[in-house]
């Protein structure tokens, strides 16, 4: 524990708890700021635009109540996790539809997000041991165009060409409905079979980038005096690789993991969209077509948690395998 | 003496352009491509055959002589949408490209020269927002505003982008701010932001270029992808709207993909051409500074 103090801690986590409650106060803000009336809008969708409905709603909602007593509600709700009701599908708790939709979102998004490092650890690694080579070159080329290709539409055409055209995998859904869930074995396939489309269509994308990323920090670390020196000293290269290059190569793309493991709850919205896979992104996305407000700042609140929360962990964890940090 | 100066200021001038441009095959190539979606845009009511909008063909027409990329479920010509969708698409990209820079190099001047309280306290803000989840932010921000216009698109994607640009631009600053003109600038009495903008900024201009190209691609995928979920203006053609407007009529199940792919593909060649452009001149830029610069 040399590189950790409890006052890097205190600090790492003051900040942390800082963007936290910006993210949460500007959640509470938004829908406030912007006008509209969620109340008249449920009345005229549920009451023909009833002012009395509207008026309940209002009250059962706390709507009615001065602003800073509302946001003073809407805290203390979170600290309990209360994140309020669903307007769509009342009388159902925000919480229980999260509670619902995350592990979905955690399946998916944890898989390839380890697969494309994985991945991309290997491939970035050997291109830039080949520097200059056709397959170097093959790989920088196609990653800078992979990178600018909109995630929805590698998605779109996965779904349709494996999916629709060849028929080897579900176009969409999670699981079979009405599966056999106390066969574990049977369900397990089942849902690996449905995530495979997802997963893949998510690696495919996110691997450009990180090859990119993984095989400059490669060059750099090559480029570093004690390198110079290990091959003075006449190690063999496959040495100097193993025992100094990767570790340090590694070291920046492992806060990259984790803070893409945060972005990428987030980013997985339109995949989800696509695959009608029943994750906190296509949760968020009816909830914003059907103005349900309490949900749509429920999933950003526990996304931002999400995104906060593995900073943190990154934070603390990235002082202990390189000392270097906490020096600054 | 006057002449053999201004002879030699030219040829400085001269030998930048070569050494960014006239000697880089993949910023020519980027340019290039970059040039030739601009012109699409320029002429977009020449080269489209049909109005954008007009309704007037055969729905899930295929490829053909009179359509080349086919006819969409509404029965409107697919080229012609592209070919006036490179106008929104460029448009929104590179203004929010150009609003993200200007605050990022603004903020990561400001916080990179002046250092000091005030550094500390923008790079704590920028620090605080950069954890934030942006897609998901402009998700909510999206569906609460009232309506999705032009501006507003720019407005959110451009003003919610520039926090790892001012970081970046911050970095090279610090590193600027130790050469012997910024102190030969000081001695004479220069402002702080005569420094930061005539003497700091001309020096950092590749590393500006490489973030705004980067900035402006980046744009353009985020338009796509809020237009992708039906956040963006659905009045604009833009070819995010026309892959969200094909996959909500189902151009999955007709296995539309000259719908799906000319939009998709005009985006990733363009968003290339930026990263052609972005990554050559940083490569330059760090073999003159002796050392990787890092976005």
């Amino acid at each position: 524990m040399k590189g950790i103090t409890l006052k890097y801690v205190c600090k790492r986590l003051l900040s942390a708890l800082f963007t936290l409650w910006v993210a949460l106060t500007f959640n509470f803000l938004l829908p406030r700021m912007m006008g509209g009336d969620p109340a008249e809008y449920l009345a005229s969708q549920n009451a023909m635009g009833s002012a009395e409905y509207a008026q309940q709603i209002r009250e059962q909602f706390g709507l009615d109540k001065g602003i800073l007593e509302q946001y003073a509600r809407y805290l203390g709700g979170l600290l309990q996790g209360d994140l309020g009701v669903s307007y769509t599908n009342f009388p159902i708790p925000v919480k229980d539809i999260i509670l619902q939709a995350m592990p979905w979102t955690l399946l998916i998004v944890l898989i390839s997000t380890l697969l494309s490092f994985l991945i991309a650890w290997l491939v970035g690694t050997v291109a830039a041991l080949k520097k200059g080579s056709l397959f170097d070159n093959t790989v920088v080329g196609v990653s800078f165009y992979i990178q600018s290709v909109p995630y929805f539409l590698v998605a779109m055409l996965l779904v349709m060409g494996l999916g629709y055209h060849l028929n080897w995998f579900p176009m969409g859904h999670a699981m079979t409905p009405g599966a056999d869930l106390a066969n574990m074995g049977a369900l397990v396939k089942n849902i690996a079979y449905h995530a495979f489309l997802p997963v893949l269509s998510l690696v495919i994308v996110s691997l450009a980038g990180r090859m990119i990323m993984m095989r400059s920090n490669i060059l750099q670390v090559f480029s570093e005096d004690y390198i110079v020196l290990a091959q003075a000293k006449g190690l063999r290269r496959s040495k100097i690789l193993t025992k100094y290059a990767l570790r340090n190569a590694m070291l920046p793309s492992f806060t990259g993991l984790m803070l893409s493991l945060g972005q990428a709850v987030g980013g997985a919205i339109a995949t989800e969209m696509i695959f009608s896979y029943p994750g906190i992104g296509l949760t968020i996305m009816n909830a914003v077509l059907s103005h349900d407000y309490p949900l749509v700042q429920g999933c950003f609140a526990i996304i931002a948690l999400s995104v906060v929360l593995l900073n943190f962990l990154a934070d603390l964890i990235y002082p202990l395998i390189d000392p270097r940090v906490s020096l600054e | 003496m006057d002449k053999k100066k201004q002879k030699k200021e030219k040829s400085d001038s001269y030998l930048v352009l070569e050494k960014y441009f006239l000697k880089n095959t993949r910023a020519k190539v980027g340019v290039g491509i970059l040039v030739f979606f601009a012109l699409v845009a320029i002429f977009a009511p020449v080269i489209a055959p049909y109005g954008p909008k007009d309704i007037s063909f055969m729905p899930w027409e295929k490829p053909s002589l009179a359509h080349p990329l086919g006819v969409n479920s509404y029965g409107q010509d697919i080229f012609s949408q592209v070919v006036y969708g490179t106008q929104v698409t460029m448009v929104v990209g590179v203004l929010a490209g150009l609003l993200t820079s200007f605050i990022g190099v603004f903020v990561g001047l400001l916080a990179g020269y002046k250092g000091g309280r005030t550094g500390e306290i923008l790079m704590r803000i920028v620090d605080v927002f950069l954890v934030v989840p942006t897609l998901a932010f402009m998700i909510v921000l999206a569906a609460f505003l009232p309506s999705m216009g032009i501006w507003n698109l720019v407005i959110i994607i451009g003003g919610l982008n520039w926090l790892w640009m001012a970081r970046s631009i911050r970095s090279q600053t610090l590193s600027e701010a130790r050469r012997e003109y910024v102190d030969a600038a000081k001695v004479q009495g220069m402002g702080t932001l005569e420094i930061m903008f005539k003497e700091i900024l001309p020096n950092i201009i590749p590393v500006v270029t490489a973030n705004m190209v980067m900035v402006i691609t980046s744009a353009m995928l985020t338009e796509a992808t809020l237009s992708f979920l039906g956040l963006g203006d659905p009045t604009l053609i833009s070819w995010g709207q026309m892959l969200s407007v094909a996959f909500d009529n189902n151009a999955i199940l007709y296995n539309a993909w000259w719908w799906m792919l000319p939009p998709g593909l005009s985006i990733a060649t363009l968003g290339f051409s930026f990263m052609l452009i972005g990554n050559s001149f940083l490569d330059i830029y760090a073999n003159d500074r002796g050392g990787a610069v890092k976005l």
